[in-house]
């Protein structure tokens, strides 16, 4: 190490903590910036110090990341990871800089495993290369900033053929991850729990994005989806299809709102937390356990001991009401939250709440592509929407068929609100500044602690 | 209640289906089922045949630059039926990208020009266009207002999108703009009236947020094939959702 890398790390460190103990600020962007200023070559400096895993993908990425870096961890890896979601290029720079890396228990090299924005994949390629890459799905985002998928998957890829050795390890399920033209080596993981048997070849609905072949651009069928573009496709006009799996989803045994039951590689597992999608984030972290040598049952005991990290799917008490708040931002994660409703077995009541500031994004034409009418097809016993887009909100339920809804201009009286629904058991799904202006006041009342 | 049915084409739904298009036909739906109206839906896509004496009404919405590329080849083998289709006044809406595709040209974001099918008089030009003195290199993104000068409605919507369009002699405006940017940011027309053809940005969609374009295009589908009822009259008894 050079000295001007070290008085890079040392500054970045002690203004590090001079945020965290002194002004009580969690960041890693300030620090990332000054040591990057004393040393632009900081990172290639200090990546001898251990191998790097990128995740990266449009849904899922936090979660699978604090996944990754479990099932290592109960695997003997020394792990350095960045678990605020600061997964722009300064703020992993200060995690990298910042952390103390020790040795690994099990005496392998430690691990990085860290969640990386799609824009920022080849900034930190372009200093750093990576032993692996894990691409976990690519969706429709808010369009007014993000564009298009393959816009967001061409950035991913600038960043893959910087580092033409890391293996790609990526959701097979996805038709997008067959595209693109790097050299890398690539697995694939993805879902394979029904019997061809009961295989219903079909397309996938309309409001699908991504359906077309990278062949000759055909529409794909799929013999089975799980959820949006997601799923065994093949072409019907040539021999593009799936890939192999390496890894594979052998059964969904219970899926409920607050829990999972399902078998990889056929070793039956549990997750606590509701949501097709997250078996995906869990199948994820064990395909790399797996690549990495972690043991089927050292995984198993990673995710059943480590509860609390499943936090997203927030349940609060709110005089005897059982709360629980999602997060909706756009139309595969709210049918994704739909599909989750569909599997509750009681009684209960929806509260949607739209916002269209920046942070949740200003197009709220998304909200026509959710399959609210699924709805329908639960115990759903009362809806009411609110924000500051109600009236988008409240017409979108209306024409699918909830007639009947309280309408909540203003959350101030959003715990009346809640207390108001008929049923106990109540989903809130909210967009990120909805959810913040929910908190608020749910704090103001003394329902919940802190912020976020 | 005697029974009454549309038949409704989403051209190519599967791909042109980014920006919650498909909404037009959940409000259109919503307000035929009101009176005693059922809507059939039909998607017809790459290799479909579009036979312009099935459908009662069809929406062409807007896509991501991939799909509508492979959708704009795939749109010259129905060119002939959809021409046929809007000169016996049957009802189309057409946004975005839709709307982009009825005319001559687009040119995509990255400067790509695509062929239209020319049954319309409009082009489309980007936003890094020199002749695009306002708001160069930017897309036309925010709430916009409009006012039909025909009926004297006026319009809510979103708009969202990067390419601006300029309209032919043979169309007029679906609107002036009143407030946000329109088809082009120049000129202040908004979407495009031709015939039983309405073309548009918005989103929102349309015809969610503006009941009474979407009663006004349900009338006019259901004039053409019931002749002998007043639709108006049946539409003006129901509550119009406008916001």
């Amino acid at each position: 190490m050079t000295l001007k890398s070290s008085l890079a790390r040392a500054t970045a460190k002690s203004s590090y903590w001079v945020l965290r103990h002194i002004l009580h600020r969690g960041g890693t962007s300030l620090p990332g910036k000054l040591a990057v200023a004393i040393d632009p070559d900081i990172l290639k400096t200090i990546q001898q110090d251990f191998d790097l895993i990128i995740v990266t993908g449009t849904n899922g990425k936090t979660l699978t990341t604090a996944l990754i870096t479990r099932v290592l961890q109960a695997g003997g890896y020394e792990v350095i990871t960045n678990p605020y979601g600061s997964n722009m290029i300064q703020g992993i720079t200060g995690t990298l800089v910042t952390t103390k890396v020790k040795s690994s228990p099990n005496g392998k090299k430690p691990l990085a495993v860290l969640e990386v924005d799609e824009a920022n994949v080849e900034k930190i390629t372009n200093a750093i290369h990576p032993k692996m890459f894990v691409l976990t799905n690519i969706f429709r985002d808010q369009l007014d900033r993000y564009g298009e998928i393959y816009t967001t998957y061409d950035k991913i890829i600038a960043g893959i053929k910087n580092a033409p050795d890391a293996l790609v390890l990526a959701n097979g399920d996805s038709p997008i991850f067959t595209r693109g033209d790097f050299t890398n080596t690539r697995r694939y993981f993805g879902f394979n729990h029904i019997n061809p048997t009961d295989f219903k070849p079909a397309v996938a609905p309309i409001n699908t994005d991504g359906i077309l072949s990278p062949t000759d651009h055909s529409v794909l069928h799929y013999d089975f989806i799980t959820y949006a573009n997601l799923g065994k496709y093949f072409s019907t006009t040539d021999q593009f299809a799936r890939p192999e799996l390496k890894y594979q989803v052998t059964s969904v045994d219970q899926l409920t709102p607050k829990y999972s039951q399902f078998s990889i590689d056929n070793t039956p597992l549990r997750i606590e937390i509701g949501g097709l999608y997250n078996i995906y984030n869990a199948l994820t972290a064990f395909s790399v356990g797996r690549e990495f040598g972690v043991t089927p049952a050292q995984i198993k005991k990673a995710f059943e001991s480590n509860a609390q990290i499943f936090g997203r799917q927030e349940a609060i008490n709110v005089d005897g009401k059982d709360v629980t708040i999602v997060l909706i931002k756009n139309p595969v994660g709210a049918n994704s939250v739909i599909d989750m409703m569909l599997t509750e077995t009681d009684e209960f009541s929806l509260l949607a709440l739209l916002n269209a500031n920046y942070a949740d994004g200003i197009d709220t034409s998304w909200i026509w592509d959710a399959e609210f009418e699924k709805l329908h097809h639960t115990n759903i016993k009362a809806v009411a929407t609110g924000g500051e887009r109600y009236q988008d909100l409240r017409v979108r339920l209306k024409m699918a068929g909830f007639a009947e809804q309280a309408v909540y201009e203003d959350l101030t009286k959003i715990v009346a609100a809640i207390k108001a629904l008929p049923t106990k058991k109540v989903y809130i799904a909210a967009t990120y500044t909805a959810m913040l202006q929910l908190r608020e006041q749910l704090k103001a009342a003394g329902y919940i602690k802190g912020g976020f | 209640m005697a029974n009454y049915d549309i038949s409704v084409a989403h051209l190519y739904g599967n791909l042109m289906n980014t920006y919650g298009d498909y909404g037009n036909i959940i409000a259109l739906t919503y307000y035929a089922k009101q009176i005693g109206v059922t809507v059939d839906y039909h998607l017809v896509s790459l290799n479909d045949h579009f036979d312009p004496e099935t459908y009662n009404f069809v929406l062409f919405g807007g896509g991501q630059d991939y799909e509508e590329t492979i959708v704009a080849h795939d749109l010259k083998t129905k060119a002939e039926q959809i021409k046929t289709y809007i000169e016996n006044d049957g009802p189309l809406l057409a946004v975005c990208g839709g709307f982009q595709l009825l005319g001559h040209y687009m040119i995509m974001a990255d400067g790509t020009k695509v062929d239209g099918i020319r049954v319309m008089d409009h082009y489309t030009t980007n936003m890094h266009d020199d002749k695009i003195t306002i708001l160069n290199g930017k897309r036309l993104t925010g709430n916009i207002v409009i006012k039909n000068n025909d009926t004297g409605e006026t319009y809510h919507g979103f708009e969202n999108h990067q390419g601006r369009t300029f309209l032919g002699k043979s169309e007029r405006a679906l609107g002036t703009v009143i407030s946000g940017n329109g088809n082009n940011g120049l000129d202040k027309t908004e979407g495009v009236i031709y015939r039983n053809v309405y073309g548009s940005y918005f989103h929102g969609p349309i015809f969610t947020r503006n009941g009474n374009l979407a009663k006004r295009v349900l009338a006019t589908a259901l004039s053409k094939k019931y002749p002998n009822v007043n639709w108006s009259e049946k539409l003006s008894q129901i509550d119009t959702e406008t916001f």
